[in-house]
């Protein structure tokens, strides 16, 4: 692990109107682990009830490991994914 | 740490509507017109995003008259636009099919060949999540029937995206049907396999080339859309009993590609055509009738699998009964095997 | 003036028709947390509720009987409850289930009670042309039966329903069209599809009386109806009347609205037919107590209907391949008067379906 790893949070994406909501379903990744992507890139795609996030890269870098599955349920502050930056 | 740069993956929407973008930066002359496709971004997320990039006057909402906008895309067209017309569930065709069949299809040909109409029309089609009769059947074959429209249905995000490449270059008009169950959409989750690695630069995927998704000795399993993917895990289960069949996905209608069906045929002898659309009169009947004209004597055995003649059901499990399931394909790929 | 008697029915009608709404969310919404998908859960397929059109249902079908016919939209829980549907095969039916209006195969968009000519269909517009026609036929026949067509305001631009206002007036039939304007079609303002104001003057085009009521207010509903339905009657024509409604909810459940303003949603709720018309009642002397007591009973209906549809069984499989004919052959064979015993049961239309039902559907194969 580098030291400097980042972690994509769920939080940080989190729409206000949607604050009542604590869990949430990771419906898409669009980068595979050991994938590189650049900021602002869209990773993944997260479905909170009815309402679909897109989850940008924080920084440019490669994606290490995701950490919540395709389909599988995470609360609100799970971090997503690990981050090697550039 | 030397790592393996992969490649980003799209689901199906995405890759459809990459093309479309890319399409509208290239030439004024493509716009988007349809129900819910300017804020909503379409109700199967056709056009997410597309609002944000090219305004309304681009991505224009229009009333729910269909035979009016439907119509207005040929008349658009045929001034020399290029425009993208969506029906939001193809079993609405019904309402407009005038325009659809004996204007935007037949004006080419009535007019001697001296009138074109590079359009395409975008449509949801296909069943799976209980929408019951009015909204979820696919409509292939009563549209590839009627002369003069090129027909196309993605399976995954790399032919989505290449087939709207060739369909908005196309300078005939293009019915682009795209499974709702395919678009990887949050709230209507979708099969493995539809998502795939996509280019980020442009690319076709030219018409009237069929894909063979997987090789095989022992049958040939010709479909297209969703089947494309219950018919690949039928053929992974099968192969742990010895049975391999070759699957493929016709991705295009009209133009069709009977050769890489008859060369399959030529080598595996058995034919099964697996379909979503009902099973009388239709596309299943008609690769059964190509390969027949063209390799009668190698065609041992065949089977259809495709929704029997009655509407789609409501409750899950009438769907389920009409609906050709995994288990169902298999069925058939053990009987040919026979 | 609107008796008392009147004013309660219709009250009781509205509540039982918001109870049963905002109940199915909840049943529809199980399984589908905390992502929404479509396909999960006790409620199959998508799910149009009508919480805040409920005026526009109460106030039309109290003057209905129920030889009048009632085509209603994708979105037909409100009109069906005010039309007299059979509420527990109704639910019975939204649920999947075999002893549903419809056996499980027409859904909540597609219910069909003949009992007292109900009939909804999921496309827009579509209920248009089928209500002239029972009027067509009412008018031949020589009954003073009346046919009401329901629509949204999205459905004023199509063709199917513009043609129908047509065929209505050159034909001078007892049709009563009656558009719910709930503001958007799905994520459409009005603003955005059509340049007229109002609905209603699209009456204008054919020569036929067009009323707005402005606000949905169910006695000006149910004084606006009265005097359409009487004309329609005594043989004077079609009228078209807009109500302006208010959508509570999404437009189908797996709405997120992202494309609404919030205050749009709060007006919406806060403009709420049924305390205008609790209010009114209860200046009309109508005690808190009583309307509790109707609101009760309501409820209690819907929980029953809920309760009961829970129950019932699911169609059998083989069920899927019957009923695309009358005494269809199932499955290629023909089934002989003899022998058709199970094809009897699979047309059954008693209100209360019989017992063996669940046991010896589709037999036949």
């Amino acid at each position: 692990m580098s030291a400097s790893e980042t972690l994509v949070d769920s939080a940080a994406v989190w729409p206000a109107d949607s604050m009542d909501v604590d869990e949430a379903v990771v419906s898409n990744w669009f980068v595979r682990e050991g994938g590189h992507a650049d900021a602002g890139d869209t990773i993944c795609e997260i479905q909170i009830e009815k309402v679909s996030i897109d989850v940008p890269m924080p920084v440019a870098g490669t994606v290490t490991e995701r950490l919540v599955g395709e389909n599988d349920v995470f609360a609100r502050g799970d971090p997503l994914a690990r981050i090697d930056p550039d | 740490m030397t790592q393996q740069v992969a490649k980003r993956e799209l689901t199906m929407s995405r890759a459809m509507v990459e093309a479309i973008a890319h399409e509208m930066r290239e030439s004024e002359d493509v716009f988007y017109m349809g129900e819910d496709v300017a804020d909503y971004g379409g109700i199967f997320d056709s056009t997410q995003g597309l609002l944000d990039e090219f305004g309304y006057d681009r991505v224009m909402d229009v009333p729910i008259s269909e035979t009016a906008y439907i119509g207005a895309a040929v008349g658009a067209a045929q001034a020399g636009m290029r425009p993208i017309a969506e029906l939001m569930f193809v079993d609405f065709f019904g309402v407009c099919m005038d325009q659809i069949y004996n204007q935007m299809a037949k004006n080419t040909y009535m007019s001697g060949g001296s009138v074109n109409v590079p359009m395409v029309l975008t449509t949801a089609v296909g069943g799976g999540y209980n929408d019951a009769g009015q909204h979820s059947q696919t409509l292939y074959g009563t549209f590839a029937h009627l002369p003069g429209m090129k027909v196309v249905v993605p399976s995954n995000a790399y032919d989505a995206k290449g087939l709207m490449h060739s369909a908005i270059r196309d300078d005939d008009p293009v019915v682009y049907m795209f499974h709702k169950r395919l678009m990887g959409i949050g709230w209507m989750p979708a099969p493995e396999g539809p998502k795939t690695d996509v280019p980020e630069e442009d690319y076709t995927v030219p018409f009237g080339e069929a894909a063979v998704k997987r090789e095989g000795d022992d049958a040939t399993v010709v479909t297209l859309g969703l089947h494309v993917h219950r018919a690949m895990e039928a053929a992974e289960g099968l192969a742990d009993d010895g049975i391999e069949a070759e699957v493929i996905d016709l991705r295009t209608l009209v133009p069709f590609d009977t050769e890489t069906i008859v060369q399959s045929v030529r080598k595996t002898g058995r034919l099964v055509v697996v379909d979503e659309d009902y099973r009388s009169f239709g596309l299943t009947g008609e690769v059964v009738a190509r390969v027949a004209e063209r390799a009668l004597d190698d065609l041992e055995a065949v089977e259809r699998v495709a929704i029997p003649d009655v509407p789609i059901p409501y409750a899950r499990p009438l769907e389920q009964a009409v609906n050709p399931s995994t288990a169902d394909i298999a069925e058939a790929i053990r009987t040919v095997h026979e | 003036m609107v008796s008392v008697n009147t004013r309660k029915r219709m009250y009781e009608t509205m509540v039982t028709a918001r109870h049963y709404e905002e109940r199915l969310q909840e049943e529809y919404l199980e399984g589908k947390q905390p992502a929404f998908d479509i396909s999960a859960g006790p409620i199959p397929g998508e799910l149009h509720l009508a919480a805040g059109h409920e005026a526009a249902a109460a106030g039309v079908c109290a003057h209905l009987r129920p030889e009048d016919t009632v085509t209603a939209t994708h979105r037909p829980h409100h009109v069906a409850i005010a039309k007299g549907v059979d509420l527990k095969r109704m639910t019975a039916e939204i649920f999947g289930r075999r002893t549903g209006l419809c056996k499980g195969k027409g859904g909540h968009m597609h219910l069909f009670d003949p009992d007292v000519n109900f009939a909804c269909s999921g496309i827009i517009a579509e209920g248009s042309p089928p209500a002239v026609g029972a009027a067509l036929a009412a008018k031949k026949r020589g009954t003073t039966d009346v046919a009401v067509s329901y629509l949204g305001e999205g459905a004023i631009s199509q063709g199917g329903f513009l043609e129908s206002l047509n065929l209505a007036a050159v034909q001078n039939l007892p049709v009563v069209f009656v558009i719910e304007d709930n503001d958007w079609a799905i994520s459409m303002p009005k603003g955005r599809v059509t340049d007229v104001e109002n609905g209603s003057q699209r009456a204008d085009g054919f020569d036929m009386p067009g009323v707005r009521v402005d606000y949905d207010d169910a006695l000006a509903v149910y004084e606006t109806a009265h005097d359409a339905v009487e004309r329609a009657r005594a043989g004077n024509g079609p009228t078209l009347i807009e109500v302006q409604v208010h959508r509570r909810m999404g437009h189908f459940m797996g709405d997120a609205e992202g494309y609404r303003p919030k205050e749009d949603v709060e007006r919406a709720k806060r403009l709420d037919c049924i305390e205008r018309l609790a209010d009114d009642l209860r200046e009309e002397g109508v005690t808190d107590g009583d309307l509790a007591e109707l609101t009760d009973r309501a409820h209690e209906r819907v929980e029953e209907a809920i309760e009961w549809a829970k129950e019932q069984p699911e169609p059998d499989p083989e069920e899927a391949f019957a009923d695309v004919f009358v005494n269809p052959p199932v499955r290629g064979e023909i089934v002989s008067d003899g022998g058709a015993d199970d094809a009897d049961d699979l047309e059954a239309t008693d209100a209360e379906p019989r017992e063996s039902d669940a046991d010896d559907g589709g037999e036949d194969r």
